[in-house]
């Protein structure tokens, strides 16, 4: 009788334990999912950040900010990140799933780089030179004043908010059949770097091995590069902020991360990387 | 001496033959080494041409793939079981399948979009969507659209597979049945602002049941039957709040007429309005409604969604004539037997009415986590909002049965005679009294949706339709009844009484 009792008591207690094991909080793993361009600086954020924070766990994908949007919709990713804002039909994907327009924080900004080949002589290009060049009105580098050489494409997919931000700001309409679409804007400028008569374009953070593209707004303006100055005060013509969106406002360990990705340590590495501070 | 002359004699012959046979060797060697180079090489260039075959194979592939990306497919199939709690209602348990449906979105070029969507049904495919939407590509702003698609208003162009509860408010179901409707609408959306016009016009008689005297729907394939345009617009803009949320708000209007079918039209009240020239005289569909949509973030997502419309729907009658020359009938006049023949024609009129009406709808929704949702509705319909709940039974109009013989033969001979079309005989009935599409209803509807992931659903919903209750006659009964039989066994429905008629729903969606 005894013996039963204490083999009754030795079962409560292991399930109790059980039970207990099973309502633990597991540690919290942070999902971030998005754009392709701020995928190193996401990467890097989250490095630091889990160095500082040992308990946390954040895992970065990129995909493009349209794939991120998406996941983000279907609930797969506790953060996008996003290089273009989002867009209304997205917001009410949004809305009609979580009864929540999203939240919308901007974490840094970027100057969109015009990448040429280091050998290239052309110097520096208007937006609607821009335009016709990437919608393929303009084949020739002698048209803005380069070599007599056919001009090579290299852009992103249309997953990309950088293709999306491109082709709204500067392109204005549809691309060229011929621009070589690739996966990252790393892709760009590697292919741009091997190609004597390319041209791409991308994050600012990416441009190491090609030439930065002056840009002017148009005939009459001046020339720019995109660095840290011409981007915050607006001379550089295109320029953009990079977002990070959730679905409803940030609790606990996302706020935390969060409220960190915009203090001072955070900002401070997204200089490191190569894009400029939101503040 | 002699013997280094041999010496050198026998190296003298062996060197050469050895040089021979090295140069030979090498020269072997070195032929081997070309046959060996030339066959790489033949290697080289037959692999380049593979990988020449190669690329264009895959530049074939990727071709063919970018028109496939062309093609969008998305879909959502809807599986429930419902119970009813109705009496009349037998079986009262079902499992059915209210969507099935597959959209298919081609876009060739930039701009151009053809949305075909079919509902599928056991032994039945019916024709949601099918239009071409023409998209502005210079200023993002305006899209053309031209087919069948949804009515601009917010609850209809709300998608069932994201609706928060298990079907749409009656007063969107009455003045919007099948949602869809033909014609072409322009769309006008300037992308950075939050503003949204929908200017359209519609042949507007789609959805719509128009019974004939038999109680046949002569609209059955929704084909137009009359002259008359219905124009709708729809404004929406939206307020941000920052990331604390947002209110949408907007109105939109209906301006539409439909054929009357008959010449007699009543009031609302069903009081006789005029006599119509014609039977192709248009009455009035005529309202405007009010909208708003709250979205505050509190603990998750929280929205507040509601609209009220108020206005006239038309509800055509009909006029059916019908002459029927009954068989010979004989009298006996003077002592001589004659034969005459009796035309009877009968017309059989309901008159149009213009109904004025009222609505509107509440949804509070809450979201708890990634996962639950839960929702609550109130709406309310008054179909006639001139007619009193006690006065629906009584108000009526009634031309009373008219009937007319007319004797066209005197007969004053004295011979046996036939006579053909001696009398005529002329029957009116012509009638409307109020009734069941009087009957105010306010529905409460409680849902609660699981999100297994983002595909697949389930929600349990409860809608609770509480009529109000009609007056009695001196006997105590209703003023409107209606009779039913389930199984043999025989019931009324008494709307002096609040009638249970809550349905419950359990619906699983997977959506792609």
């Amino acid at each position: 009788m005894k013996k039963s009792k204490k083999v009754s008591g030795l079962m409560a207690i292991i399930a109790i334990a059980l039970i207990g094991f099973a309502f633990m909080p597991a540690p919290k793993k942070i999902t971030v999912k998005g754009s392709d361009t701020m995928v190193i600086l996401a990467q890097k954020w989250a490095e630091v950040y889990m160095k500082s924070h040992p308990t946390a766990i954040i895992q970065v994908t990129g995909g493009g900010s349209g794939t991120g949007i998406s996941a983000l919709i279907n609930g797969a990713t506790d953060i996008c990140n996003s290089s273009r804002p989002m867009k209304q039909s997205e917001m009410d994907k949004l809305k009609d799933r979580y009864a929540s327009m999203g939240i919308e924080i901007p974490c840094a900004k970027d100057g969109i780089t015009i990448f040429l080949n280091e050998s290239n002589p052309v110097k520096e290009l208007t937006i609607k030179q821009l335009s016709n060049i990437f919608s393929g009105k303009t084949r020739n580098w002698k048209e803005v004043g380069g070599p007599d050489q056919d001009i090579k494409l290299y852009g992103r997919e249309n997953s990309s908010g950088t293709y999306v931000f491109f082709k709204d700001n500067v392109v204005k309409t549809d691309y060229a059949a011929s621009c070589q679409t690739l996966p990252g804007t790393a892709a760009v400028v590697n292919a741009v770097s091997k190609d004597k008569f390319g041209i791409g374009y991308g994050g600012a953070a990416y441009a190491a091995g090609v030439k930065h593209c002056l840009v002017k707004k148009d005939d009459k303006s001046q020339a720019y590069v995109a660095n840290a100055e011409t981007v915050k005060n607006g001379q550089y013509p295109i320029t953009r902020y990079l977002y990070m969106y959730l679905c409803n406002r940030p609790t606990g360990e996302i706020k935390a991360y969060i409220d960190w990705i915009l203090g001072a340590e955070g900002q401070k590495l997204v200089t490191e990387i190569g894009y400029f501070p939101v503040k | 001496m002699k013997r280094i002359t041999n010496f050198l004699l026998t190296l003298g012959l062996i060197l050469p033959m050895l040089v021979l046979s090295t140069v030979t060797k090498a020269q072997n060697q070195f032929d081997a080494l070309k046959k060996e180079q030339d066959t790489l090489k033949e290697n080289v260039s037959t692999l380049r041409d593979k990988v020449g075959g190669v690329e264009e194979r895959v530049a074939t592939a990727e071709a063919d793939l970018a028109k496939l990306t062309k093609i969008k497919l998305s879909g959502y199939i809807q599986a429930q079981f419902l119970h009813y709690e109705a009496s009349n209602a037998y079986p009262d348990n079902v499992f059915m399948l209210r969507r099935v449906r597959i959209k298919f979105q081609y876009e060739p070029i930039n701009g151009v979009v053809f949305v075909l969507q079919p509902d599928f049904q056991p032994g039945n495919i019916t024709l949601k969507d099918a239009y071409v939407q023409l998209n502005d590509r210079w200023l993002k702003t305006f899209s053309l659209y031209a087919g069948k698609f949804n009515r601009p208003n917010y609850e209809v162009e709300y998608s069932s597979s994201s609706r928060e509860v298990p079907e749409r408010s009656r007063v969107i179901r009455a003045i919007y049945p099948d949602e869809r409707a033909t014609g072409a609408k322009l769309e006008i959306a300037p992308p950075k602002i939050p503003l949204k016009v929908q200017l359209a016009l519609f042949n507007g008689n789609d959805g719509l049941t128009i019974p004939d005297a038999a109680g046949v729907n002569i609209n059955p394939l929704n084909n137009d039957f009359d002259n008359h345009k219905d124009f709708m617009g729809r404004v929406t803009y939206t307020f941000k709040f920052g990331n604390i949320g947002a209110l949408g708000i907007g109105a939109h209007g209906y301006y539409g007429a439909i054929k009357a079918n008959t010449t007699d039209l009543l009031k609302s009240d069903y009081t006789y309005d005029k006599k119509l020239d014609n039977i192709g005289k248009l009455i009035k569909k005529n309202w405007v409604g009010f909208e708003g949509q709250l979205y505050f973030d509190f603990l998750g997502g929280l929205a507040l969604k509601g609209e009220y419309i108020f206005g006239v729907n038309g509800t055509p009658g009909y006029t059916s004539k019908t002459t029927v020359v009954s068989p010979m009938t004989s009298a006996i006049k003077g002592d001589t037997l004659t034969l005459t023949t009796l035309t009877t024609s009968t017309t059989t009129s309901r008159p149009a009415i213009e109904k004025s009406f009222s609505g509107y709808y509440v949804y509070l929704i809450k979201n708890i986590g990634k996962r639950n949702q839960i929702a609550i509705r109130y709406d309310y319909y008054d179909p006639n909002t001139k007619v009193a709940s006690d006065q629906i039974g009584i108000a009526k109009w009634d031309a009373a049965v008219k009937t007319v013989i007319t004797d066209k033969f005197t007969y004053a001979g004295t011979g046996p005679v036939v006579a053909t079309n001696a009398q005529s005989k002329t029957v009116v009935v012509n009638n409307l009294k109020s009734g069941t599409s009087d009957i105010k209803y306010q529905t409460i509807t409680l849902a609660y949706t699981y999100f297994f992931d983002d595909n697949i659903k389930i929600m349990l919903g409860y809608e609770i339709p509480m009529n109000k209750k009609v007056g009695t006659d001196a006997k105590g009964v209703g003023n409107v009844t209606s009779a039913y039989s389930v199984n043999g066994i025989a019931g009324v429905y008494d709307y002096s009484n609040s009638l249970k008629q809550n349905t419950l729903t359990l619906r699983l969606q997977v959506k792609f």
